[in-house]
């Protein structure tokens, strides 16, 4: 029987819906002019009133904001209510740029914990469970979003954080821990060494896990319920927007909800910023209708994605995300081709490699140069030198097939890439050091 | 027939890799009967005979490096010119494929002995023993 956090929401119907999203959005679009004056700026620009925002329909009159706006703003140019009534900061890391700040009142805590006690008990977790949250704490939203959340559903919660995998695995066995939460390539560490430390699923009590905030792969998803023998969700969220949770997966296990009770999506051309309809693939754009203190309206999150508002088997009648098919900061072009590392992933794990892999990108006499480390598998390993150059082969023939370009590949030793025990670091591009 | 076991290990290149081997073996006190080194631009691969094979590979596993066991064939022959020449004209006239071979130190100073890599190990055992070519065994090698 699929479990709720708050049904009334989550599986309103459409019409309740929308009244309650253009209430909230009518109110918002007033405060965010009224209180912040980098919108009011931006608005007039565009000669856009509050006036003219009656509805949702509306949405499309509003400007964009991007995180070259934020950068610009920071840290209080977007701030909507003042500092005596925020409670808390939370920051983005800060690897695609300068760092972003975001402030939240009590109010825009509490709604983002509800969030993530949605995505809890849509992954089948109850009071009777124990949350070990294994994202990292502090200024990242990863630890203190789920571990809120785990708190608010009522769960026993472990707040680990990252890293000391033999402890986060001892705990895990001695206090029964059931649900994880951590970036998927943790997880994917995290398994791997439960394997080398002689263990087996069997000898924990974990039953699912939710992982988010880097792109992993529906290959990735299966690997990582395999060995540690758990339902894997998908979790979505942004700093920007408030964190992990903006959207959850379900049982389903076929695209995220969205909360569109907090936040609605739409999806444009990343060229034109035309709105595109339902179920074409485009730029991610959210606003945050009831958000306090840094309310963001058409914030281009630069995922390319696509929405779907089609039955979905759980009852919930949240529009659905489907998993982002990369960050356009994560898109490598290489020789004027479009490259996700999640379409290397892919292919590694199809074939049967360990998901740790490191790209080199460089430029070489004005010629792009891809070079992918791949882990040698010991199961595969051979003392023959021409069947691993043939590994090799057959590897760069995949890649060609999967990205359109002829990459070179290297095996390297077991473990010999580092791990990650937060956001992974998979892509190392030298022609930026050049320019 | 030969019943010896050659460990083979992948190997970066980079520094300090052969080291950090050699650092294993000494540490669970195995002797190293007869090594090569076979190298790409990529990668290398070790490959040893060794006096205590299940210790060996038990260690080398246990500290992460990809390793594998195969059974190779491992002859002892005078050391006196036109020796290997009559080897490889037996194997060839079999019609067995050689992968890679390579020589060690033998028994005694007037022998020498070779690794033996080849497709079918049954094959050119047969033919060895044929043409009465001397082949050790893992227990030969770990009493040398």
């Amino acid at each position: 029987m699929e479990r709720y956090w708050n049904q009334e929401i989550e599986c309103a119907s459409r019409e309740d819906m929308k009244k309650l999203q253009d209430e909230r959005l009518v109110a918002q679009v007033k405060h965010v002019y009224e209180n912040v004056k980098y919108y009011r700026d931006l608005m007039d620009e565009k000669g856009v009133k509050p006036e003219d925002i009656k509805s949702t329909d509306d949405l499309h009159k509003l400007p964009f904001i991007s995180k070259a706006d934020l950068r610009d703003a920071y840290p209080y140019g977007l701030l909507a209510k003042p500092l005596s009534e925020c409670v808390r900061i939370h920051s983005t890391s800060g690897t695609t740029g300068r760092r972003v700040v975001a402030f939240y009142t009590q109010h825009d805590i509490d709604l983002w914990e509800d969030c993530c006690a949605r995505a809890l008990t849509a992954a089948g977790a109850t009071n009777e469970d124990v949350c070990q949250v294994a994202y990292g704490f502090g200024l990242f939203t990863g630890g203190a979003g789920l571990n809120g959340g785990s708190h608010k559903a009522g769960l026993l919660t472990l707040p680990m954080s990252s890293g000391n995998t033999e402890r986060q695995i001892q705990f895990m066995r001695d206090l029964n821990a059931t649900v994880l939460c951590c970036t998927p390539s943790y997880a994917a560490y995290i398994g791997e060494t439960i394997h080398e430390m002689g263990l087996t699923p069997d000898d924990l009590k974990l039953k699912a896990g939710i992982f988010g905030a880097e792109p992993w792969t529906e290959e990735m998803r299966r690997s990582i319920e395999k060995s540690l023998g758990i339902k894997a969700f998908d979790i979505y969220g942004l700093t920007e927007i408030s964190g992990p949770g903006v959207a959850f997966e379900c049982s389903e296990q076929t695209g995220m909800h969205i909360n569109e009770d907090h936040f609605i999506a739409e999806i444009i051309n990343p060229d034109t910023g035309e709105v595109l309809p339902e179920g074409e693939v485009g730029e991610l754009v959210f606003t945050s209708i009831d958000k306090e203190a840094f309310p963001l309206l058409r914030y281009r999150t630069r995922d390319l994605c696509v929405l779907s508002r089609k039955k979905c088997s759980c009852g919930r009648t949240l529009i659905k995300m489907a998993k982002p098919m990369g960050r356009s900061d994560d898109m490598l072009i290489i020789r004027g081709v479009n490259v996700f590392p999640s379409q290397i992933e892919t292919v590694l794990i199809e074939q049967g490699y360990s998901p740790n892999y490191l790209i080199e990108v460089d430029r070489v006499n004005n010629t792009d140069t891809i070079d992918i480390n791949v882990e040698m598998n010991p199961d595969q390993f051979s003392d023959k030198i021409a069947d691993l150059q043939d590994k090799e082969r057959k590897l760069a023939g995949a890649m060609k097939t999967m990205l359109g370009i002829n990459p070179k590949v290297h095996l390297v030793s077991p473990k010999s890439i580092t791990r990650s025990e937060g956001k992974a670091v998979r892509v190392i591009d030298r022609r930026k050091l050049h320019d | 027939m030969s019943d010896v076991r050659q460990i083979s290990v992948f190997m970066d290149n980079k520094p300090n890799q052969l080291a950090g081997v050699m650092k294993i073996l000494k540490e669970s006190g195995v002797n190293i009967r007869a090594l090569s080194l076979a190298d790409t631009k990529d990668f290398g691969i070790l490959r040893i005979i060794v006096n205590d094979t299940d210790k060996a590979v038990d260690s080398i596993k246990a500290a992460g490096y990809a390793a594998a066991v195969t059974p190779v064939v491992t002859i002892s022959i005078p050391d006196s010119p036109g020796q290997l020449s009559r080897v490889l004209d037996i194997l060839g006239g079999e019609g067995v494929n050689l992968e890679y071979l390579y020589a060690f130190t033998g028994a005694s100073d007037k022998s020498v002995s070779f690794v033996i890599r080849v497709d079918d190990n049954e094959m050119a055992a047969e033919a060895l023993t044929k043409g009465g070519i001397i082949q050790l065994t893992e227990n030969d090698i770990s009493e040398m």
